[in-house]
């Protein structure tokens, strides 16, 4: 019963409510990162309409708070379409536009960080560009585009909870009824239940990421000239091919170009290399 | 109602001063929350880089916990879960407070980004020439963080501003707030919405800009003299 205030029982509902997050999101993620890879593909393509196109609707949704594109879709778009739209569709939808225009900028900006020469290497082998896409740039753009499109991810659950505004009972939706049927009493730890929910999702997400990202890069061998993530990243990890680049370039040469490679690296690995900097400097 | 929609802006007019005060509101509550979260992102970020592992652990903990919760989850905690520990904010001081909290954290991974990208031989030298730490930080490395992390934190002030909308929700009298109520009371909601939507995409595009402008030339000037 709810009644009895105790925090165990209605973990239950609780639960019912981030299994209905984790739906939502999942649908939205779905179609977001569909509509983001079209769009990725529009701005980096050669025709200047579809880039226009793709540039302003990706500026104008990136320029609109979520709430209201969520209460456009479900209090205005029924209005002047006089039809009636859900809260699920409605939260859905709106999710799905915002996640295209974020996924939209990462995937352009990971197209773009695969060198001119190999579209044009691809080309003049007489691939069309679909096949280009799919054989050449994707598969070294995905590895580049998994940070960012993490972020993306976790920043889209997030706003996801706002869908309990516009009446739709997902986790904190399923919270603030608790909250209300228990009026009396003090319900502080029905929202921290929700946060940590929140919490729990989005982590284990971005560690998730954190893995992957590290499992690709470490698929990079160096080959004549190490690139630059690949030296980073085992360096990071104190594997044996550091101590061979280390040696080759001299140790503060790898170091000053673990902290150069911003783009590549992330701040996290970035950090370590500036610590391991400050120990030497300590220990000589 | 016909197949077309009757848009009609002229119903709005009378309400047009209340939506200007909510935008004013919207600027207010965002510029607050900047003016305290970005000193506060420094103080985290040299916790996060401080050689005490429990300064270190604080504010890493920080950071995880806020960039993993929704605003709106930290906006109720604060409105509504607060209140029965004793402690009673009004809507407005628990926006900035909910806003602040949360760039805070995302300021912090800015500036902390910022450190990582400054050349280890920049460390070396400063020690070299006799500087202690504080003099190091301050005369050396800040100065230099401060230009890198410009561009990243002119996006971070859009999201504070795009953020401020969920403050709406607890009742911070802001221009969704009073786009809302309006629309509840007139049932304009397409033509409100619309207006809005440009007053944001307009702001937004403005702010880019300005900051571009304010700091292009603090961005691209020759480190050192």
């Amino acid at each position: 019963m709810l009644a009895s205030g105790h925090l165990a029982n209605y973990l239950l509902l609780l639960l019912k409510g981030l299994t209905i997050t984790l739906e939502l999101s999942l649908g939205s993620l779905v179609l977001g990162s569909l509509g983001g890879m079209v769009l990725g593909a529009m701005r980096s393509s050669g025709w200047r309409a579809l880039r226009a196109i793709a540039l302003v609707y990706i500026e104008a949704v990136r320029s609109i708070p979520f709430v209201i594109l969520l209460f456009f879709v479900f209090f205005a778009v029924p209005l002047a379409l006089d039809i009636d739209i859900p809260p699920y569709p409605a939260a859905i939808a709106a999710l799905s536009v915002h996640c295209s225009a974020y996924m939209g900028e990462v995937v352009r900006s990971g197209i773009e960080s695969i060198p001119k020469g190999q579209w044009e290497a691809a080309a003049s082998l007489g691939l069309p560009y679909y096949r280009i896409m799919r054989h050449i740039v994707l598969p070294q753009a995905l590895r580049v585009m998994i940070p960012p499109t993490i972020g993306v991810y976790v920043s889209t659950i997030k706003e996801s909870s706002l869908a309990s505004v516009i009446g739709f009972v997902e986790l904190l939706g399923q919270g603030m009824a608790i909250r209300e049927a228990n009026s009396l009493r003090n319900t502080a730890d029905v929202l921290v239940a929700v946060a940590f929910g929140y919490f729990v999702i989005c982590f284990s997400l971005s560690q998730l990421g954190r893995y992957l990202e590290h499992r690709t890069t470490h698929d990079l061998q160096p080959a004549v000239e190490p690139s630059r993530g690949a030296i980073v990243r085992p360096l990071v990890a104190g594997r044996p091919e550091t101590q061979a680049a280390a040696m080759r370039w001299g140790q503060t040469d790898v170091m000053r170009r673990a902290s150069e490679t911003r783009s590549c690296c992330t701040s996290q690995h970035a950090l370590v290399c500036l610590r391991t900097a400050h120990n030497r400097l300590g220990r000589s | 109602m016909g197949a077309l929609y009757d848009f009609n802006l002229r119903v709005l007019l009378p309400y047009l001063p209340t939506l200007g005060w909510g935008a004013v509101k919207t600027l207010e509550i965002s510029a607050l929350a900047i003016l305290i979260s970005f000193p506060l992102g420094l103080i985290g970020a040299l916790m996060r880089l401080s050689e005490s592992r429990i300064a270190r652990a604080i504010g890493a903990g920080y950071v995880e916990a806020v960039r993993n919760v929704p605003l709106l989850v930290v906006l109720y905690v604060l409105f509504y879960a607060l209140p029965a520990s004793g402690v009673r904010l009004d809507a407005f001081t628990a926006g900035v407070l909910g806003l602040a909290i949360n760039s805070t954290a995302f300021t912090i991974e800015i500036i902390r980004a910022g450190f990582a990208a400054i050349p280890p031989g920049q460390y070396e030298a400063a020690r070299s020439l006799g500087l202690h730490r504080l003099q190091m930080l301050r005369l050396v490395i800040v100065p230099q963080v401060f230009r890198i992390v410009l561009p990243t934190l002119g996006n971070q002030i859009v999201s504070v501003v795009l953020g401020s909308a969920v403050a709406s929700i607890i009742g911070v009298s802001e221009l969704t707030y009073q786009t809302q109520s309006i629309g509840s009371s007139t049932f304009r909601y397409f033509e409100l919405f619309t207006i809005t939507a440009l007053f944001y995409i307009a702001c937004v595009q403005a702010i880019s800009l300005l900051w571009r402008l304010l700091t292009g030339r603090a961005a691209h000037a020759p480190l050192g003299t």
